[in-house]
């Protein structure tokens, strides 16, 4: 039996006031695969990304986790919000503005969904919150309010936070571009031991070497087409294409 | 002024108390509930309750008080002074609430939505445990600014005979002839009132700014 995609994404196709933004999308992820996915701006990165857990709902295609289909139930019909819900929370996602809840604290930042989601008991989700904060580095910083931190930390206690669901798969919207230059490393740095214990990922970023270095599979978006899909070793060595040629000379320019 | 005046005073300031006191916390709750339904955009329920929000917020509040006090026996209610004056009230303040939680609900980040939709929260979670906290608290100096208007115009009840603290300083001087003393025993009563709001409403909007940062 072939092993199930932990995403499945099949021929998607996504419009915003009459303008189509993705056509025809299809990717595979496979379980412990990391997928960066590359492009210029408005090339659909983000809706792509975010069809993947239904906070955009696409008007074609579809998209299977883990083999069971998102935002549409078996009946054929609307998915309900708790069907919904119960899909998303096997999917954590990390924003490019940390999306942090400014009222609690960053240890209940990271136990809210798991006690009222999952119906974990405090205490469970307090010792699953601190081993993350831990592996994030933000222990010291448990009790502290999120206005306090700086986008490097805030970033940190977000990626803490979808992990604590315990995700089949990671997805990252450009999660180091709010940061200062001098922060980006720190985030960076979690999000490749991530890569490294295993951890299913779709990660979109313009961080050129890093998805070099992290990625399986390297996916580039033209105008809501996927132009290329490759392996980073072709993909950043010989690229098909000469957008993609271009746009690596842009974006990486040789040294 | 004599023991008994200032016991018509307290009897007077303690009506004032209750009165508004029920008021407030009905128009609070209540308020909430007209927002969210607003905020819902249903139709027909959408227009009515911003006709009543329209209608409710001008007109004055003794007009209020006598409408519904002289209309409801009309419909067959059989309600007394007291209860006449508590709807009316409620009925005002409700709609100056309605429109403070109203303004704080389209404020909200969405952002904070969104990560709360992406992490699994059905909606009603997200309302309950990351947007209710969070509107209560930048809500509450709207709110309690409304709480000290209320008390001010509270005493509106006493055209259908309420004896409350401005009506019983009237009571006083019919029988001391001496106005002024009862008059101003009175107003320092509505500013312990207010006071104690102004209060509050300096704890929340501390609270607040740290929230807004
Ligand atoms: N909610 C929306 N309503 C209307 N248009 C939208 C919406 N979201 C995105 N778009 C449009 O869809 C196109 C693709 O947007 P998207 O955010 O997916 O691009 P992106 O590749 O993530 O770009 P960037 O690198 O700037 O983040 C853009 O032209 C954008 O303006
Ligand atoms: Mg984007």
């Amino acid at each position: 039996m072939p092993e199930t995609a932990a995403v499945s994404i099949r021929k998607l196709s996504k419009s915003f006031d009459g303008t189509e933004v993705l056509r025809d999308v299809s990717l595979e992820v496979k379980p412990g695969e990391v997928v960066s996915i590359l492009g210029s701006s408005g090339s659909g990165k983000s809706t792509l990304l975010r069809c993947i857990n239904w906070l955009e709902q696409p008007d074609r295609g579809d998209i299977h986790i883990d083999g069971d289909r998102i935002g549409v139930s078996d009946s054929g019909k609307a998915m309900s919000r708790r069907e919904l819900a119960s899909m998303r929370a096997r999917l954590g996602m990390v924003f490019q503005g940390f999306n942090l809840w400014p009222h609690l604290s960053v240890v209940r930042n990271v136990t809210e969904a798991p006690i009222h989601v999952l119906g974990l008991s405090k205490a469970q989700a307090e010792e699953r919150a601190m081993a993350l904060l831990e592996k994030v580095g933000m222990v010291e910083k448990r009790d502290d309010y999120p206005y306090t931190l700086s986008g490097g930390q805030k970033q940190r206690v977000a990626i803490a936070r979808a992990l604590a669901m315990q995700p089949k798969v990671m997805l990252f919207d450009e999660p180091t571009s709010a940061l200062d230059p001098e922060l980006v490393g720190e985030v960076l740095g979690v999000i490749k031991d991530l890569s490294k214990e295993g951890y299913t990922m779709v990660l979109v970023t313009h961080e050129m070497e890093f998805a070099r270095a992290v990625s399986d599979q390297v996916v580039f978006l033209d105008k809501g087409i996927i132009i290329e899909k490759s392996h980073p070793s072709e993909f950043f060595v010989n690229p098909k294409t000469d957008r993609v040629r271009r746009f690596l000379e842009l974006e990486a320019p040789v040294v | 002024m004599d023991s008994s005046a200032w016991g018509l005073l307290a009897y007077g300031a303690w009506t004032t108390a209750w009165i508004s006191g029920i008021s407030i916390a009905i128009g609070v709750i209540l308020g909430l509930f007209v927002a969210l339904l607003r905020v819902a955009r249903i139709p027909v329920v959408h227009q009515v309750l911003g006709t009543y929000i329209s209608l409710a917020r001008a007109t004055p509040l003794v007009t209020l008080v006598l409408f519904i006090f002289l209309t409801a026996p009309t419909m067959g209610l059989d309600i007394n002074r007291n209860v006449a004056g508590i709807i009316a009230l409620t009925l005002n303040t409700t709609a100056f609430n309605a429109e403070i939680w109203r303004s704080a609900f389209n404020n909200f980040s969405n952002e904070q939505r969104e990560a709360a939709l992406a992490i699994g929260m059905t909606p009603w979670v997200y309302f309950r445990r990351i947007m209710l906290p969070q509107i209560t608290i930048t809500s509450l100096p709207g709110l309690v600014n409304e709480m000290s208007f209320l008390i001010k115009g509270s005493p509106a009840v006493a055209v259908i005979g309420v004896v409350d603290l401005a009506r019983v300083t009237n009571r006083i001087s019919a029988v001391t002839y001496e106005p002024l003393p009862p008059i101003l025993a009175a107003a320092a009563m509505y500013m312990v009132l207010i006071s104690l709001l102004v209060w509050l409403q300096r704890l929340a909007e501390r609270k607040a700014n740290r929230l807004a940062v």
